[in-house]
């Protein structure tokens, strides 16, 4: 027998849903409407999609810089905003998601992240948003993290990953980017997505160097900071969390070889070796066997 | 209007908490799918799973909805009320939070003619429709879209969760080749082996025979034939290889041009073989 405050809450949630149902004001998530001409960006969480929303967008309206206030009427993101709303944004559209495989996208900029820089930001996000103590060790958290245990509709890292790259890399309309590679070489990367968005559809895209120049200064790790403090409060992924947190952290790549302890860096490791390899992660406990290697080929 | 009365309905059975789970059911760690693309053995795995595990209350189609219960026919909350660990059956694509998975594929080519008549019994295309048109239109994954295409379906499971200790992924060919290893399998993945004769018996209580007969006693009451067409039987073949009689040489190329690469890997042979230009693009 369910108890009376599990009676309560089930009322209200259902009520609440009826509420934004019929008010076209339902959160859009996976039932978000699909265009033809849409690309999605995808990313497992904390794997760059906010600073890529950035570039793409200061890249696209190169004369009205991206700020925390614009970016979710520019590239929004499907779990924040209703589908009417984002059904009445220009085409073709960009819109951000973090969920795995999706047959019905059709064109994707994928970006994967090396998992072991993936889990300290995402250790460090999850006391930001209060599911675990500041001082819960991280020796901890990697194995729940590896099992996908803090954000479950969108899988572990790995699942996550390979489901895309498994269905359609090599494919047209699917760019993978790496994170890394964009922090060491912006510049290259981003005129391969401008490309890439002229080829869906999207209007011609100045990829200039100077212009881009411009939109990585306007998208630099110090610029955003500086835009997260003014607008975390209003700012819809970080209203309600913890202020002394900052949302965009270090911004950097390796952070894992000082701050990652052996035993959480041996067990990534050994749970997605291969994959990571595939990826172009070099391993610190060296190479793994080939059965390892095999994870998302047919064998 | 209709748009606005869809929502109204969505919300209205939001409200009293009836729209059917599908992709917004609520999994538990310990839960067990059935899961495939349509037409490929799904139910007979449900028979022989409930059969197995409770051989004294053999499976039916008027019981076997709450046995093993498919995801699209309840609610979540309705699920939610079932005895866990629960066994669900699942059309859906890759769904990371799946953790205990028996996924089962079947060769295109026999699933194409299954889901032909399938479709006709369901009244989605009329009698007589061409197949000319059909496979086509199955090759673009336009019916059941909500699944992906064929080769989307299969490749999303297979990269994930087949070397996963935890899930089973088996091909309707083995299965009817050796029902008794295969189906052992899954009482393995079930932590239901152990028991002899167990398996013997589920497979003997899920024969095409007792299920046809069953079929013909239930299908007017069973969710998933109920309204549709009884002159063309739910329970079919039951056999691999149909499609050889059934389907023209251009029509099996159609379908091998699309998903070749893949068949090949899961040890399906192609008729196209031996000119090296078949396979994904």
């Amino acid at each position: 027998m369910a108890s009376l405050h599990e009676i309560i809450r089930r009322a209200v949630g259902a009520l609440v849903t009826t509420g934004r149902v019929l008010t076209g004001r339902q959160i859009a998530g996976r039932g978000v409407t699909v265009f033809p001409d849409d690309v999605f960006l995808v990313s497992y969480p904390r794997s760059g999609n906010t600073w890529t929303r950035f570039l793409l967008g200061n890249l696209l309206w190169q004369n009205d810089p991206v700020t925390f206030l614009n970016i979710e009427s520019r590239i929004p993101e499907i779990y924040f905003n209703p589908d009417r709303f984002m059904r009445a944004l220009q085409r073709p559209r960009l819109l951000k998601s973090h969920e795995s495989f999706q047959p019905h996208y059709p064109h994707v900029i994928y970006i994967v992240r090396d998992p072991r820089d993936v889990a300290i930001s995402f250790y460090h996000h999850n006391v930001k948003a209060g599911n675990i103590p500041d001082d819960y060790p991280i020796s901890s958290f990697v194995p729940r993290f590896i099992a996908g245990e803090f954000d479950r509709i969108f899988g572990s890292w790995r699942d996550n990953v390979l489901s895309w790259t498994a269905l359609r890399q090599g494919t047209p309309g699917f760019l993978l980017l790496r994170y890394e590679d964009m922090k060491r070489d912006p510049a290259t990367v981003l005129a391969e997505v401008a490309a890439f968005l002229e080829g869906c559809s999207f209007r011609a895209i100045d990829a200039r160097p100077e212009a881009l120049k411009r939109t990585i200064e306007l998208s630099s790790p110090e610029r955003m900071r500086a835009l997260e403090k003014q607008e975390a409060g209003q700012w819809v992924l970080t209203k309600g969390t913890r202020r002394d947190k900052p949302f965009v952290r270090s911004a950097i790549s390796g952070g894992w070889k000082s701050q990652l302890p052996a035993e959480s860096l041996a067990a990534i490791e050994s749970a997605w070796g291969g994959l990571m390899q595939s990826l172009g992660y070099e391993l610190a406990s060296g190479t793994v066997s080939p059965t390892m290697v095999s994870h998302g080929e047919i064998s | 209007m209709p748009m606005i009365w869809n929502r109204f309905r969505y919300g209205i059975r939001a409200l009293l908490g009836k729209n059917p789970a599908g992709r917004r059911l609520t999994v538990f760690p310990d839960d067990v799918f059935i899961v495939s693309y349509p037409r490929s053995g799904n139910t007979w795995i449900r028979f022989l799973v409930g059969n197995l595990l409770d051989p004294d209350d053999p499976i039916s189609f008027a019981n076997v909805e709450s046995r093993v219960p498919e995801i699209y026919f309840f609610s979540d909350q309705q699920l939610l009320a079932r005895a866990r660990p629960r066994v669900l059956k699942s059309h859906e694509y890759f769904d990371p939070r799946y953790k205990r998975t028996i996924y089962v594929v079947r060769d295109p080519r026999d699933v194409a003619v299954s889901l032909y008549y399938y479709s006709m019994k369901r009244k989605t295309i009329p009698q007589g429709y061409a197949l000319e048109e059909f496979i086509p239109k199955f090759v673009a994954g336009e019916f059941f879209d909500y699944c992906g295409s064929w080769e989307e379906h299969v490749l999303s499971w297979h990269a994930t969760r087949k070397s996963h200790a935890e899930s089973l992924f088996l091909k309707y060919e083995d299965l009817l080749a050796n029902p008794e290893q295969e189906l052992a399998r899954i009482a393995c993945v079930l932590h239901a082996d152990g028991v002899p004769g167990r398996v013997a018996r589920a497979v003997e209580l899920s024969s095409a025979a007792r299920m046809r007969n069953l079929e013909e006693k239930h299908s007017s009451e069973w969710r998933l034939t109920r309204g549709t067409r009884q002159d063309i039987a739910f329970v079919r073949q039951a056999k691999s290889g149909g499609w050889r009689s059934e389907l023209s040489a251009p029509l099996v190329r159609t379908i091998e041009q699309a998903w070749g690469a893949t068949m090949k890997n899961l040890g399906y042979e192609l008729l196209g073989d031996g000119n090296g230009d078949l396979g994904k693009s």
